[in-house]
């Protein structure tokens, strides 16, 4: 007993010494496989939705069945999606269906709209917060419908099953020379669940968001209707479905802009602040210099800005007008910025040597041979994500964001990494611009879009290292409200709206808003079964 | 130099670390075929760390094709092709598996086979043992500093059993290993042996058949830019961090296309389950083929497995050759 005592008293002055700097969270391991926050008297927040109780289920099974859907309620193919990329939220579903045409889905919301059953669509998997987490009810994974139906080269579109991960579309469209406009540095975001919450690249700065890039989508609303819809046929379902968390539709087909295939080229700038780096970065955008642009960090003294191009020609101009206004370092210029700033400061050799050992992990992951071509990087997303998953993901992620306005975005960073400095020794900030488009104003609304933002919205993910360490599911979700309360402060947006974020939405858009699309999710949606627990 | 070392010393991880990124889902053929992801490495690794067991995940485990596509891109280095082996090995063996078993120990009773008089040794795999004038093909191509078959059929075997997750005798194991410790290289057809033989003779020089033949430079002057270059799967993605450079100097010298996706893993032109290799049902992989052919602007297909070319004759209008009939019998590249 005494000893138990003793280490609680360790573990509680640990914690106290966070909240002032961050201690390393392996003395946390060390101690007790339990996360701070649990033993120091924080509140305790019920995040996962209430499981279905399963009234109906036997019936509903039969009816699907009778339709001719096959229903999987074996273990094997529930506990599969037991979890999301977030790793923090956990639930099986009473069965699996893998979507294989929207006739199928049609018969399947018909059928749960009758029998009351909550259906958890599913792409990717890549929610933070559970929304793809089916907490019971039936999850629809709708990776089974991935195939790329019709590409037009001379009208730069194509037409694809809504299921597909944006890389097989990738795969597809190269085989011909051609690549989508703008989708998540991912290569396993669906393109059905990018367009209903919104996907950014490096290049939305300039082109938008990826849900930006849809001309017209197949879906078949709560109800089982099958409806072809675009900014000219159906607005108003259109519009819902855009950006809109699932709540209004399944998306089982989409016709995309898509271009001509381009290698990059890259350029680095690396810098010592946060808000230099943005200003710069919000420089470029303005001034259309470059044709990708985003922020990486290390740490907060250590930011890289990524400036890339899609022709010689728009290279040459971006060195001859703008190159000179950046305030970045190149590789050997930062070097020798940060001996001078750890001579100076000999107690932060440690810290200059994390720097050293991300470096030397990190830099020659997006320089590889295979990828690089004549000092062109090719498959940039292919490089980027497989670079994120090696070095940032783990069982757990916790990536909350901020959306907000160009004028409001210095200050949400940093406000936002003083948070994660709290929370975390190590974590990474990426921020990246987006181009709005004021004739798809009606889509943003209630979006990951701030309602404010005029031109560009710039949002920024921060991402903490997790690696091998243990911090319960409370000391995420204080890390979380921190950053999300800064937004709510700022009046933006959120990203990754939505799962366990849902008590954010009344306080971001306010009531009106809010009932508004309740009304129509209510008129929609009359059993309140498609993607339950996810914004209402 | 030292990055190859890390990579060689760090712990291979288990079904318990994987992360459900789903970057193996993107290569595995059975997920284009089937669109299940409980079919596939993620599907089954997260419904076992939620209680499944090898029974429940038993039609995953039948159906992996053991490209090994999907071990280069696991960001946690988990070592997938192990543990559908160690599962395969758990599930109820089939009537015919015994008998290959009381095989191997009657061989392993056998005397060893007498010293090779070559430094040099090839493995072919049954494909190649099935066609007797492209393996003599081969071995004189290849025969130069002495190259010659093994004499006898241990070597397929061991392939079977590895492939079948049946045990092997220790004792034939290493009266195999033993024939090859007194080698300087060995050159191995078939990818999953060639896997296998790496961890069990790790200070040995092991090559794939396909590298061999394609660093040949009467081969290398053979292939054009109009070829669709066909990499044997298992060979290149058990020795990916190496073989992808080599292959990409291949495509710099000569412009040819290859079956590799956009993350640089080989596409295979089949995807056939344990059933269908072993011969017990049919297989059905003429799709995985086309994806393979796909969009494809060429004139030609140079393969380096027999097995693909057989399928690739069948669906595609194109001529199809084995990397060893590039060069006529006088040792010169053929023209195309």
């Amino acid at each position: 007993m005494e000893k138990s005592i003793d280490t609680g008293t360790m573990i509680s002055e640990t914690f106290q010494r966070t909240s002032l700097e961050p201690a390393t969270p392996s003395a946390y391991s060390d101690f007790c496989h339990v996360g701070p926050d649990a033993l120091v008297g924080i509140k305790r927040q019920q995040t996962n939705p209430p499981r279905w109780d399963g009234q109906g289920w036997q019936e509903f099974a039969a009816a699907l069945r009778g339709c001719g859907i096959e229903l999987r309620e074996n273990i094997a193919a529930r506990g599969a999606f037991a979890t999301d990329a977030g790793g923090t939220a956990y639930g099986l579903p009473h069965g699996v269906v893998i979507a294989r045409n929207a006739v199928q889905i049609s018969s399947l919301l018909k059928a749960a709209q009758q029998h009351r059953v909550p259906v958890t669509v599913r792409g990717g998997g890549l929610t933070t917060e559970g929304e793809s987490v089916a907490f019971g009810g039936v999850l629809l994974d709708m990776t089974g419908m991935s195939r790329v139906l019709h590409i037009d080269t001379d009208a730069l579109t194509v037409r694809t099953e809504g299921g597909i991960f944006w890389h097989s579309l990738a795969e597809e469209l190269r085989r011909f020379g051609m690549d989508y406009l703008s989708a998540p540095l991912n290569l396993t975001a669906s393109v059905g669940g990018t367009l209903g919450v919104g996907g950014i690249d490096v290049n939305s700065p300039r082109l938008g968001c990826s849900a930006d890039q849809a001309l017209a989508l197949q879906v078949v609303t709560p109800a089982g209707e099958i409806i072809e819809c675009s900014d000219t046929q159906n607005a108003d379902l259109f519009q819902r479905v855009i950006l809109g968390y699932g709540q209004f539709g399944v998306i089982t087909e989409a016709t995309l802009k898509i271009r001509r295939y381009t290698p990059l080229r890259m350029h680095y700038f690396y810098y010592d602040s946060l808000r230099t780096a943005i200003e710069d970065m919000q420089l470029l955008n303005r001034n259309d210099a470059s044709d990708y642009s985003g922020i990486l960090t290390i740490m907060d003294c250590a930011v890289n800005l990524l400036v890339a191009f899609d022709s010689d020609e728009r290279e040459a101009a971006f060195r001859a007008n703008w190159q000179s206004h950046l305030r970045g370092y190149g590789e050997p210029g930062f070097a020798l910025c940060m001996v001078r700033r750890y001579v100076l400061r000999p107690w932060k050799l440690p810290e200059a040597w994390y720097l050293y050992q991300r470096k030397r992990e990190l830099f020659p992951e997006f320089r590889r041979s295979e990828y690089m071509r004549d000092g062109l990087m090719h498959d940039r997303t292919v490089v980027f994500s497989r670079a994120v998953w090696k070095f940032w993901g783990s069982k757990q992620m916790v990536i909350p964001d901020l959306a907000t306005s160009a004028e409001k975005f210095v200050d949400a960073v940093e406000r936002g990494n003083a948070v994660c400095r709290k929370y975390f020794p190590h974590y990474t900030l990426y921020c990246v611009g987006i181009k709005l488009r004021p004739e798809h104003k009606p889509h943003y609304e209630m979006s990951c879009i701030p309602p404010d933002a005029e031109g560009w919205a710039y949002g920024c993910e921060f991402e903490p290292m997790i690696g091998g360490q243990v911090y319960s599911r409370d000391y995420f979700q204080s890390f979380k409200n921190a950053i999300y309360d800064i937004g709510v402060d700022l009046g933006g947006s959120y990203y990754r709206f939505g799962g366990m974020m849902k008590g954010y939405i009344r306080r971001v858009f306010g009531d009106e808003v809010v009932d508004r699309h309740l009304a129509m999710k209510r008129a929609a949606d009359p059993a309140m079964i498609l993607n339950r627990d996810v914004i209402f | 130099m030292l990055g190859y070392f890390k990579n060689a010393f760090t712990p291979r991880r288990d079904h318990a670390d994987c992360s459900g990124c789903s970057l193996c889902l993107l290569v595995c053929p059975v997920w284009r075929q089937s669109r299940d992801v409980s079919l596939t490495p993620p599907g089954h690794f997260k419904a076992m760390q939620h209680g499944t067991s090898a029974a429940d995940a038993a039609a995953s485990v039948e159906n992996c094709t053991l490209c090994m596509a999907c071990e280069p891109v696991c960001p946690e280095n988990i070592d997938i092709t192990g543990i559908i082996l160690e599962l395969r090995r758990q599930l109820a063996a089939p009537a015919w598996m015994h008998g290959l078993q009381a095989r191997m120990t009657e061989m392993a009773g056998r005397k060893a086979a007498s010293a090779p008089s070559s430094s040099t040794m090839l493995l072919p795999d049954q494909a190649l043992h099935a066609h007797p004038d492209l393996l003599a093909r081969v071995v004189r191509l290849l025969g130069n500093n002495g190259t010659f078959p093994v004499s006898d059929d241990s070597s397929l075997d061991i392939s079977l059993a590895l492939e079948a997750g049946v045990a092997i005798p220790e004792q034939h194991l290493q009266r195999f290993l033993k024939l090859l410790r007194r080698l300087k290289k060995i050159i191995v057809a078939d990818g999953l042996l060639l896997r296998h033989l790496k961890q069990w003779l790790p200070k040995a020089d092991i090559i794939g058949l396909g590298e061999a033949l394609s660093g040949h430079p009467a081969v290398r002057r053979g292939l054009c830019t109009t070829d669709l270059y066909v990499i044997e799967p298992r060979a290149y993605h058990s020795d990916y961090q190496r073989l992808v450079k080599h292959y990409d100097r291949l495509r710099v010298a000569h412009g040819c296309a290859f079956n590799l996706d956009l993350q640089r893993i080989a596409i295979p032109a089949t995807a056939r389950n344990l059933p269908q290799r072993l011969g017990l049902t049919m297989p059905n992989d003429e799709g995985q083929t086309r994806w393979v052919l796909h969009g494809r602007n060429i004139n030609r297909i140079v393969v380096e497995s027999l097995e693909e070319r057989a399928v690739l004759e069948k669906v595609s209008n194109f001529p199809v050759v084995h990397l060893a009939e590039l060069v006529d019998d006088g040792g010169h590249a053929q023209q195309t």
